[in-house]
C-alpha cells in the first residue's frame, strides 16, 4: 500500500508538464540514437549527459533513462529496414527483421518489435516496483561460476542457431572467439593477437565488427547480385501486423520478457546478450521454430522484447544495491553522482520522492515510445521508397560515420571495411554470422568468469558443479547440446512403435 | 602587359609565402595560448569502469574543468588489465593537452616495474598535473562472519594459509599489494581473487559471498557499512578515517601495515609549458573545489591535492616502497 501511494506520488512528479517534455525529448533523441548505425546507448547517454547538466535532478534522469531505452527501440528500426544493426542489443533482430522487409512485411516488423519492446519494458519496470529489493539480492546469488555456466548455456545455444550445418556454426562460433582475444589480456596484462599495433590493444570494436559483418556485407552482396536492398515499399495495409502474428508473438514477447528480466538483475550483463539468448530460445522453443531465419515474427519480438525488458529490468541493481550492472547503467550512474544522489538502498530514504519519479517516469516513457513509435513505423518504412542507389549511398555514409565516431578514429572505419569483406566471404561459403556475433559478446564474459571461478576454487573446476545453480545451468546447456541427438531418435521411436 | 603579370605572380608569391609563415609561426604559439581551442573537447581517460572511485572523482570534477578551461570535457573508460589499457592509451596520445587522464598508484607505478606484462610505458611518460585523493586501504568481512576482530581473521590466515579467498580488483592493484604488505608483515596469507573489471564487481561478488574477505578502499565500504552489508576489520592508514571513525587503525592492533590508493590526474610526457600550467590551474581548481569536495567526503574519499611537482616527486617515492614487495604480487605460474 505504501508502495502504491509512493509510485502514485511519483507519478504526480513525473507528469508535470516539464518532465514530461524531458521524457519526450529523451524518447526522440534516443530513438534517432539508436536508429544510427554505430552510436550506441553507452555513447549515446554519455554525449547527452553534458545536456542535462543544468536540470534538475529528476528532470536530468527522467531525460537520460528516456534516452536510454529510447536507443533500445530505434536501434530495431534500421535492423528491419535496411538489416544494419543501429546498436548492438539489436544485431540480433537484423535476421528475421529484415527477411520480414524483404517480405513486404516491414512495418508489422516495426510495430510488433515496438510492441515487444513497450511489454518487456513496462513488465521489467512493475518488476523494480514490486519486488525491487528481494530480486537485487537474488542478482548477486550470481556469482563468477554461475556467471560462467551462463556462459555455458549461451554457447551451447550455438548449437541452437546452427541452421543447416553444425560445423559452419562452430567455425563461425570460433571466429568470434578469436576476434573477442585481440587486445590486452584483462588479467595478467599481456597483448594478445596484437601484432604489435597499438590500435588493436583495445581490441577491435564491437561495433565496428558488427556494423561491417552484417551491414556492409550485406551491401556489398547485393552490388554483387544486383539486386536492390529495398525489395518493397510497404503499403499501408502492412503496416499493421496480422491477426496471425501477434497471435504467434505472444508467446515469443512472454519468453523475450523472462529472459531479459532475468539477465537484467545479473551485475556485467548487457542487452545484446539478452537479445542474443532470447534469440537461441525462439529457435529452441518456438513452435514455429523451422522459419526462424527466413523472416518469422517469433524472431524480432523476442529479441526485441528481451532488449528491453533488459534494460529496464537493470536499473533494479542499480536502485537496490547501487551496482551498475551495465556499461549504460554506469554511465547512467555517473549522473546520479554529478546530481548528488547516491543509487543503492538510501536513494530510496534519502531521496524517496526523486526515486518514485524515475520510476513513474520509466512507465511513461515506454508508453511515450509505443505512441511515438507506431505512427512513426509508415514514416520509417517510407525510406524504402527512396530510390536504391541513393538509399545505398546513404547507408553507406552512415556507416562510416557510424563506425568512426565510436572512438573517433579512422582505424575503427577500416575495421568495419574489413569486417564487411569478411562478412561477404562468410556469406559465399554459407557460414551463418550469428554464432560468431554471440561468440564475440560472449566469449570475454566467459574468459573473465571462467578466471575469477578458478581462483576461487584455487584451480578446482568442481566449482562448476558444486554450487548448485552453476550445476543446473550447466545441466541445462548440457541437455540444449544433447537435444539435438535425443530428437533424432524420437522420430526412428515413432515409426518403430507401430511395428511392433 | 608581362610586367604586370610579373609583378601580380610575384606579389601572389609573397602573399602565399607570407601567410604560410604566418600560420607556422602562428602554430607553435597557437597550441599553448589558445588552449584550449573552441570546440575541441579534452578527454580525461579513465583506465577503470564507470561506476569506481577513480570514475566518480573525474566525473565530479569534469564539469568544473568544462567552465574553467571553456570547452567540453568528456569522461572516457577504457578499463582492464589493471589500468594498462587505459595508462597505454593515455601515454600514447599526443602530448597536447586534449587527452589527459586520471592517473592511480600503485597501478600506474608498479605495471612499468614488472616486465612480464609488457606495458609500454614508464614512470616517465607521463607527465604528473596534479594529486586528487588519499584513499587508504581497508579489510573487511562478511556482517555473519565469525572474525569479530583483525587479530581474528588474520590469525586464522595465519593458521590455514590461503583458507580464505579475497577479492582484488586486478593483479597488481592497490587491494593486491596491501594483501602483500599483510603478507609480508603479519605472515597471514589470503588467497587472491582478481576481478579485473574494478571495484564494483569485487564489491557484488563480495555482496553474493562469493568472495570470504573484501579488499578495498575506505570509499568502497563507506556505503557497505552504513547499510551493514560489510564489517570492516582495519584501516591501513596512520589515524583512523573519518569516514570509519569507530573502526581500529593497523597499527592500533600491532600491525605496522600502511596501503592505500593515491589519485591524481596526468598528461602524456611533454606537455608544451603554458598547456600544463592551464590544465594544472584548472585541475587545483576542480579539485579544490568546495561542492566537489564534499561530494568526494560523501562518498568516503578525503581530498589531499598535491601540484603537478609534488605530485611527481611523491610518485618516485612510491615506486621505490613498491619495489620492496613487488616479488610477492608477480604472478608466479
Amino acid at each position: 500500500m505504501e508502495t502504491l501511494n509512493e509510485l502514485l506520488g511519483g507519478f504526480a512528479a513525473a507528469m508535470t508538464w516539464q518532465n514530461l517534455i524531458f521524457a519526450f525529448i529523451g524518447c526522440l533523441l534516443g530513438t534517432v540514437i539508436g536508429v544510427l548505425p554505430g552510436i550506441g546507448p553507452v555513447a549515446g547517454v554519455a554525449l547527452l549527459i553534458p545536456l542535462t547538466l543544468n536540470l534538475d535532478a529528476t528532470g536530468s534522469i527522467i531525460m537520460l533513462c528516456a534516452i536510454f531505452y529510447g536507443t533500445q527501440y530505434g536501434g530495431t528500426i534500421t535492423s528491419v529496414l535496411l538489416n544494419t544493426p543501429g546498436e548492438a542489443a539489436s544485431a540480433i533482430t537484423t535476421i528475421d527483421g529484415y527477411a520480414m522487409t524483404k517480405m513486404g512485411k516491414a512495418g508489422a516488423a516495426l510495430t510488433i518489435a515496438a510492441v515487444g519492446s513497450f511489454v518487456g519494458g513496462t513488465i521489467a519496470t512493475l518488476g523494480l516496483v514490486a519486488a525491487a529489493k528481494p530480486l537485487g539480492e537474488l542478482g548477486l546469488l550470481v556469482g563468477p561460476p554461475e556467471f560462467f555456466a551462463l556462459m555455458v548455456v549461451g554457447i551451447s545455444l550455438l548449437v541452437a542457431l546452427a541452421g543447416k550445418s553444425m560445423v559452419k556454426a562452430l567455425i563461425s562460433g570460433a571466429l568470434g572467439l578469436l576476434i573477442s582475444m585481440v587486445g590486452i589480456d584483462p588479467v595478467a596484462g599481456a597483448p594478445r593477437f596484437t601484432f604489435g599495433m597499438d590500435r588493436l590493444l583495445d581490441g577491435v570494436s564491437f561495433v565496428a565488427v558488427i556494423v561491417g559483418v552484417f551491414g556492409l556485407s550485406e551491401i556489398l552482396s547485393h552490388r554483387k547480385d544486383s539486386q536492390t536492398p529495398a525489395v518493397h515499399a510497404p503499403g499501408l495495409r502492412s503496416l499493421l501486423p496480422s491477426r496471425a502474428d501477434m497471435r504467434r508473438s505472444t508467446p515469443a514477447m512472454a519468453r523475450g520478457t523472462g529472459i531479459g528480466f532475468g539477465l537484467g538483475l545479473i551485475p556485467g550483463m548487457t542487452g545484446s546478450v539478452a537479445s542474443l539468448l532470447s534469440y537461441g530460445a525462439e529457435k529452441k522453443f518456438s513452435r514455429h521454430r523451422h522459419e526462424l531465419g527466413k523472416g518469422a515474427v517469433e524472431g524480432v519480438a523476442g529479441p526485441e522484447t528481451a532488449n528491453n525488458a533488459h534494460a529496464n529490468a537493470a536499473l533494479i541493481p542499480l536502485f537496490t544495491l547501487g551496482i551498475p550492472a551495465s556499461p549504460t547503467i554506469a554511465v547512467l550512474m555517473g549522473a546520479f553522482l554529478q546530481q548528488g544522489l547516491t543509487p543503492g538502498p538510501t536513494l530510496f530514504t534519502e531521496h524517496s520522492e526523486i526515486a518514485w519519479a524515475i520510476i513513474a517516469s520509466l512507465f511513461i516513457g515506454n508508453l511515450l515510445l509505443l505512441l511515438l513509435n507506431v505512427p512513426l513505423v509508415g514514416l520509417w518504412t517510407s525510406i524504402l521508397r527512396v530510390p536504391p542507389s541513393i538509399l545505398t549511398a546513404l547507408i553507406l555514409l552512415f556507416m562510416v560515420i557510424g563506425a568512426y565516431t565510436i572512438n573517433f578514429s579512422v582505424f575503427d572505419v577500416f575495421v568495419m571495411i574489413g569486417f564487411g569483406l569478411l562478412g561477404l566471404a562468410l556469406r559465399h561459403l554459407d557460414i551463418p554470422l550469428a554464432p560468431m556475433v554471440l561468440t564475440l559478446v560472449l566469449g570475454p564474459l566467459m574468459e573473465r568468469s571462467l578466471r575469477e571461478s578458478l581462483e576461487i576454487s584455487q584451480g578446482d573446476f568442481g566449482i562448476f558443479v558444486n554450487r548448485p545453480i552453476s550445476m543446473v545451468l550447466i545441466t541445462i546447456g548440457v541437455l540444449i547440446i544433447c537435444s539435438p541427438l535425443l530428437k533424432l531418435r524420437k522420430p526412428k521411436a515413432l515409426m518403430e512403435d507401430p511395428e511392433t | 602587359m608581362t610586367r604586370t603579370r610579373i609583378a601580380a605572380a610575384l606579389a601572389a608569391a609573397s602573399l602565399i609565402a607570407l601567410t604560410g609563415c604566418g600560420a607556422n609561426a602562428g602554430a607553435a604559439t597557437t597550441a599553448a595560448n589558445d588552449f584550449p581551442k573552441k570546440g575541441k573537447s579534452i578527454e580525461i581517460v579513465v583506465a577503470f569502469a564507470p561506476g569506481g572511485a577513480v570514475d566518480t572523482a573525474a566525473r565530479l570534477v569534469q564539469p568544473i574543468l568544462e567552465k574553467e578551461l571553456g570547452t567540453n570535457v568528456e569522461v572516457v573508460n577504457k578499463p582492464g588489465a589493471g589500468g594498462q589499457i587505459g595508462y597505454t592509451q593515455l601515454t600514447s596520445a599526443k602530448p597536447d593537452g586534449y587527452t589527459i587522464g586520471a592517473t592511480g598508484s600503485p597501478s600506474v607505478v608498479v605495471s612499468p616495474l614488472d616486465p612480464s606484462r609488457g606495458a609500454k610505458y614508464t614512470r616517465s611518460s607521463f607527465q604528473p598535473l596534479g594529486r586528487q585523493v588519499i584513499d587508504p586501504a581497508v579489510i573487511a568481512v562478511q556482517p555473519d562472519s565469525p572474525y569479530q576482530t583483525l587479530k581474528d581473521l588474520l590469525d586464522a590466515a595465519k593458521a590455514n594459509p590461503k583458507s580464505l579467498t579475497a577479492s582484488t580488483t586486478g593483479l597488481q592493484t592497490g587491494e593486491h599489494f596491501a594483501m602483500a604488505q599483510i603478507q609480508q608483515t603479519t605472515g597471514a596469507e589470503f588467497a587472491p581473487v582478481h576481478f579485473s573489471e574494478g571495484a564494483s564487481q569485487a564489491t557484488t561478488a563480495f555482496l553474493g559471498k562469493h568472495v570470504d574477505v573484501l579488499v578495498a578502499n575506505v570509499s568502497d565500504v563507506n556505503d557497505l557499512t552504513k547499510q551493514g552489508k560489510a564489517r570492516v576489520l582495519g584501516v591501513m592508514t596512520a589515524e583512523r578515517s573519518p569516514a570509519l571513525p569507530d573502526v581500529p587503525t593497523f597499527k592500533e592492533s600491532g600491525y605496522d601495515v600502511e596501503a592505500g590508493t593515491v589519485r591524481g590526474y596526468s598528461a602524456p610526457a611533454g606537455l608544451p609549458d603554458a598547456v600544463a600550467k592551464k590544465l594544472e590551474a584548472a585541475l587545483q581548481k576542480a579539485i579544490e573545489d568546495p561542492a566537489v569536495a564534499q561530494k568526494m567526503k560523501d562518498l568516503g574519499l578525503q581530498t589531499s591535492y598535491l601540484s603537478g611537482k609534488d605530485y611527481e616527486q611523491f610518485w618516485a617515492g612510491q615506486e621505490e616502497d613498491f619495489k620492496k614487495v613487488l616479488p610477492l604480487v608477480q604472478k608466479k605460474d
